[in-house]
């Protein structure tokens, strides 16, 4: 693993130049990359254990399923897929020595990060609103836990966002220096890519 | 009277930097396998059979848990070890390598009380009710499992301090720095136990026993292997400059004494 | 602007569609429970590995890198699926 290092950072100034060949990289640094592998390791075993849950209470998971409104887990996917979008475009742009269109894009990114803890806010308001806990049944153990732990990982990358905002507006990230930019795009697309395999799992089964 | 810098003690860092293997080692043997911990008893055990097992296992579970109590000291001065390496590359004034060693030695609280628990129900078994038994159970089960927080502390301090290290080639490689973060996320969850006896959200469950504590097990055994290393490295970077340090004054190297 | 930005703009317009059809059309009821959940989690593996790839630019990673993620699509989706087609509908 280490041997790759060195490797990484020859690179980074070379990609920096429009006309050079594309070598292959890792965007950020190597670690960051073996904290999201880790972390979506660990969310893969929640997944096989909601479907083991699921295969063990087949009826009670479908109706309770049916009392979640699927236009909130939707409309959130379509917001974390906009941010992680708008943070894709920040750094292309300052790879492009464009980092002037950086804070702007990334503020766009917070505030679908911020409206994406709104929504969950509301919902969540709801279930408990009737009476719903994590407590009530097997299946809202999973909903309440998972989605607690996903909006766990979106707080965290709020903070990110706010940080990486911070600095972009003093002019931190160039064409030679984005590497702490890029590990926290890695890291807020991979809370992006969570939510899209945690919605239909538990929204959409049928 | 002249002071002369006062000498390291390589021989007791290094003997320190071993006790994390004697901690990892010994608590796997004696809570894990002589204790009957993997898997752990279910926290959806009915009362009855909880004090039928410390009935069936009672000398295992009190050679085990007494073991525990004196050995995971070891967690102690192993971070003694950690927090003196993580000093060389923050300097005398940082605040991390405090904050890691009381981490550690903190840690070792909640590790002390909840095996004295453990012990004392199997100990007293015969004048415990079943109720007693399983209260017992969990109390301990409780302690231990949500001092977490003290812990990850200690990891949080030790992954940002070598992921600053200057070093060409660093003391402790970065992977276990993010492993380190890895570890203290896996451990979040582990505050739902008090609300689930099945499920993976359970003290036995499959998240919060089988992936949080292995995922802290792997830190701790990469971590003694590279402090372990480490302070070989850094009794070789210190020969080295002692020796460029007398060749220019004049002065036989330290090194050849030794 | 396309080009400009390597195509993002275009993965993200695709990634849109494909879950409004997933959300507002394959969940219903006019599509087979057993087709249509199938087609959702295909949908969704689709969608991380856009993600993966174009996003967080593992399509120019080193091969070792993108096979990890690869697997773990893989692996999260065959398992899903596996478990899915063996529970009975409640339905």
């Amino acid at each position: 693993m280490r041997r790759w290092r060195p490797h990484a950072e020859q690179v980074v100034t070379v990609v920096t130049k429009p006309q050079a060949a594309p070598l292959r990289r890792l965007p950020g640094v190597e670690g960051i990359w073996v904290f999201v592998a880790a972390d979506m390791a660990m969310f893969a075993i929640l997944f096989v254990s909601f479907m083991q849950g699921r295969l063990a209470e087949p009826a009670l998971f479908e109706a309770s399923r049916q009392t979640l409104d699927v236009n909130f887990g939707g409309i959130n996917t379509l917001i974390l897929l906009t941010s992680s979008w708008l943070v894709a475009l920040g750094v292309v742009a300052v790879r492009q020595g464009r980092a002037e269109r950086l804070p702007a894009l990334l503020a766009a990114a917070l505030a679908c990060g911020l409206a994406f803890m709104v929504s969950k806010a509301i919902e969540y308001g709801g279930k408990l609103a009737a009476g719903i806990t994590m407590l009530t049944n097997d299946f809202y153990m999973f909903y309440f836990t998972l989605t607690g732990i996903h909006l766990f990982h979106v707080t965290a990358g709020n903070v990110v966002l706010v940080v990486l905002w911070v600095k972009a507006r003093n002019g931190a990230f160039t064409q030679d220096n984005c590497v702490t930019l890029e590990c926290g795009a890695t890291y807020w697309h991979m809370v992006d890519l969570l939510w899209i395999m945690l919605f239909p799992l538990l929204y959409l089964l049928r | 009277m002249r002071v002369e810098p006062v000498a390291v003690d390589y021989s007791m860092w290094k003997l320190l930097a071993w006790t994390g293997p004697v901690f990892f080692i010994g608590f796997f043997c004696m809570w894990g396998l002589l204790a009957d911990n993997f898997p752990p008893m279910a926290a959806n055990t009915s009362p009855q059979d909880m004090w039928q097992h410390y009935k069936d296992l009672r000398i295992p579970i009190m050679v085990g848990m007494s073991v525990c109590m004196v050995l995971g000291s070891c967690y102690m001065a192993f971070g003694a070890a950690v927090s003196r390496v993580m000093r060389r590359i923050e300097g005398p004034e940082g605040m991390l390598s405090n904050l890691e060693m009381m981490g550690a030695t903190i840690t070792y609280c909640p590790i002390v009380v909840a095996c004295g628990i453990w012990l004392v129900t199997a100990m007293q078994i015969d004048v415990l009710s079943p109720d007693m038994v399983q209260t017992a159970y969990y109390v301990a089960w409780m302690i231990i499992d949500l001092a977490y927080m003290v812990t990850s502390w200690q990891i949080i301090a030790a992954a940002v301090v070598f992921l600053r290290d200057k070093r060409e080639k660093k003391l402790v490689p970065s992977w276990v720095s993010w492993w380190g973060f890895v570890t203290v996320a896996s451990f979040f969850p582990v505050s739902l136990i008090p609300f689930f006896k099945t499920g993976p959200f359970a003290f036995n469950g499959l998240f919060n026993f089988w992936v949080a504590f292995p995922t802290w097990y792997v830190w701790i055994v990469s971590m003694s292997f590279f402090i372990i290393k480490a302070v070989r490295r850094i009794e070789i970077e210190d020969g080295a400059a002692q020796h460029a340090d007398s060749a220019v004054h004049g002065h036989a190297p330290m090194a050849a004494a030794r | 602007m396309t080009t400009r930005f390597g195509g993002l703009h275009t993965i993200w317009l695709i990634l849109m569609v494909a879950t409004c059809a997933t959300t507002w059309w394959l969940s219903k009821d006019s599509v087979s429970a057993q087709v249509g959940t199938v087609a959702i989690v295909l949908i969704a593996a689709f969608k991380i590995r856009f993600v993966l790839l174009h996003f967080m630019e593992l399509r120019h990673a080193p091969t070792p890198w993108r096979l990890i993620f690869e697997a773990w699509v893989l692996i999260a989706t065959a398992a899903i699926l596996g478990f899915y087609l063996q529970t009975p509908t409640a339905g």
